[in-house]
């Protein structure tokens, strides 16, 4: 998909990079054997990486979706759509609050094999909710955003994103 | 989300109210998608019973009629209005409008499609007769709403034009159909050779070539996660996939068939060229790119699609290959259509499920399962070796002139399709109940 407004373009390049940082984790733990995890240097980097993002920048992403634009989807006459991705949101938000304590013990390397299991296991989970739901908004949120918004809206909206 | 904390889903209460939505209540699409599912099983039996017909099929009724129908109506084109009517709207961003007239095709559509094979492999006429009505009934009620959901239609240029040259060719499909129940039912009213050349490529090329094309543009970025196809070689691949079929149709009508014939695979060879550069190109540079077996079904179809546009200029040339039309037939329509939909369908199941699962919980957390929680990973992979070896000693049994060969093709072909009908019956029911729990994740792709 390519998109004409700037919030839809802005959110389209959250969702790659969110995803760009998922997939990386993800490909590390598959390669990355159970007895090597916990003296890893460059997985315990990107176990950091994750946390930043668990942390700061799925909230605020989500945040934003739900008060700016679900509203706008829901009097478009496409409540169903904007109730599926807030559901979906509070369940990534659920696996996120699973992950982000494993991630940071990581990033210090006082994570045991136990917890890096379960690290594993909520970033493959999360990795799959994400792509599952990113697909959903990149097929329906941000194409709709399109005709939703005018130029005026959409510059307010970019710009309500931006400080957000 | 205090329904999600709950353990109840949201959505349930808002389905109901959903008549102008995009997003269709589950059961539209998933009853087409089971229908679909039967008559796949169906479909290798009647091959069973028929397989001493098959090899060498020239068309007229019997059992290798019944297994051709049974895939091109109960399987391909059912799931293509199931995934057209839930995807489309997406697309176009239009509602499809009320879900009765959905509702409606389903019940006209299916028994029509029971009824005309029936009467196709005993010979029996009337049921023929009957049934045909009903089918060309229900895919008159399915064009009307493909057609008012593509007027007007606001996103995807590219997809629209492919679902218009897939309506018109099933009004073409439609009238041939009619016009060969009535020659059965004695009422004959234009050339046979004529309609059945005109009813085998709309069908196949056009109706569901042009879908399977056009609809893959929406879902391989989709799933791979990548960039929008290019626009212009899009266009491209449109403009000489329509040229092809008009081509091919006016060699129908016996216009300097062998040279219009000719220049119709060779437009058909470049349309598919393109296409598939585009489609690889997605798979390539997406984000996601370890699409699992079902994308190797797809890999496989795509293969196949372009082996049976050098199959048709074998036939055009009169190859002296014996039982080509019948392996031109496997070809395009087990190998092309039949493999592209069973590897789009796994990916669908799951994803249309998993949208439509109550919060039942998995590791007792209250959240909606993963497309992979409800994923039935061993058929899936039955199904999938099943399939191929089914297809590829189907292809053999047709080039050596084998009834034996049939039967066992046929027999693999009804063990892959019943895999693949627990693999559904399995979504189904996880949709509904709560998960097992465990860390169900898998690896996405997987």
């Amino acid at each position: 998909m390519s998109f004409q407004r700037q919030v839809s373009r802005a959110l389209d390049d959250e969702h790659r990079a969110s995803l760009d940082l998922l997939g990386r984790v993800e490909s590390a733990f598959a390669r990355t054997g159970r007895a090597r995890m916990a003296g890893d240097a460059g997985l315990a980097r990107l176990a950091g990486e994750l946390a930043g993002q668990l942390e700061q920048e799925i909230g605020r992403h989500f945040d934003f979706e739900e008060r700016e634009l679900f509203p706008r989807l829901a009097d478009a006459g496409e409540g169903g759509i904007a109730a599926l991705l807030t559901e979906e949101h509070a369940a990534i938000r659920a696996v996120a609050a699973e992950a982000l304590p494993l991630a940071r013990a990581a990033s210090a390397a006082t994570l045991d094999a136990a917890g890096w299991d379960a690290l594993k296991r909520a970033t493959f989970e999360l990795v799959e909710r994400q792509v599952a739901h990113i697909q959903k908004e990149t097929m329906a949120l941000l194409p709709m955003l399109e005709d939703l918004l005018d130029e005026d809206a959409d510059r307010e909206l970019a710009f309500a994103h931006a400080s957000g | 989300m205090k329904e999600a904390a709950a353990g109840k889903s949201s959505l349930t209460p808002i389905f109901p109210a959903m008549a102008g939505s995009r997003l269709l209540r589950p059961s539209i699409p998933f009853r087409f998608f089971g229908a679909a599912v039967i008559f796949h099983v169906g479909a290798w039996i009647a091959l069973f019973i028929g397989a001493d017909a098959t090899p060498r099929f020239a068309g007229g009724l019997g059992w290798p009629l019944v297994v051709l129908h049974f895939v091109t109506l109960g399987v391909l084109a059912m799931s293509a209005i199931g995934a057209s009517l839930q995807l489309l709207p997406v697309a176009t961003r239009r509602s499809v409008g009320s879900e009765r007239w959905p509702a409606a095709i389903w019940w006209l559509y299916t028994p029509g499609v029971a009824m005309t094979a029936l009467g196709m492999g005993t010979g029996a006429v009337t049921a023929l007769a009957a049934g045909a009505v009903a089918v060309v009934a229900a895919l008159g009620i399915y064009a009307a709403l493909l057609a008012r959901n593509l007027v007007g239609a606001k996103g995807m240029p590219v997809v629209v034009a492919h679902g218009w040259a897939a309506l018109a060719s099933l009004a073409i499909v439609l009238a041939t159909a009619l016009a060969l129940a009535g020659a059965y039912a004695g009422a004959p009213t234009l050339d046979r050779a004529t309609v059945i050349g005109l009813h085998v490529v709309f069908a196949a090329y056009g109706f569901m070539g042009m879908l399977a094309l056009g609809l893959s543009y929406i879902l391989v970025p989709m799933y791979a996660l990548s960039a929008a196809p290019a626009e212009r070689p899009a266009w491209a691949s449109f403009a000489l996939a329509v040229l092809a079929l008009l081509l091919a149709g006016a060699a129908a009508l016996d216009f300097a068939p062998v040279a219009l014939r000719t220049a119709a695979a060779a437009a058909g060879l470049a349309s598919v060229a393109l296409h598939l550069h585009l489609m690889t190109t997605a798979l390539r540079t997406g984000m996601r790119r370890h699409l699992g077996r079902s994308f190797t079904l797809v890999r496989v179809a795509w293969a196949m699609l372009v082996a049976s546009l050098l199959l048709a200029l074998a036939l055009v040339f009169d190859a002296p290959v014996d039982g080509l039309a019948t392996s031109f037939g496997v070809v395009v329509i087990g190998g092309w259509l039949l493999t592209f939909l069973l590897g789009i369908l796994q990916r669908i199941v799951p994803f249309l499920a998993s949208m439509h699962a109550g919060q039942v919980g998995t590791r007792g957390r209250g959240l909606p399962p993963t497309p992979s929680a409800l994923t039935a990973a061993r058929p899936l992979a039955i199904h999938f070796a099943c399939h191929l070896a089914a297809l590829a000693l189907l292809a053999l049994a047709v080039a050596v002139d084998s009834a034996l060969a049939i039967r066992a093709a046929a027999a693999l072909g009804t063990a892959g399709a019943l895999a693949f009908g627990a693999f559904f019956a399995a979504a189904m029911r996880r949709m509904r109940r709560p998960q097992a729990p465990a860390g169900t994740a898998a690896m996405p792709g997987s």
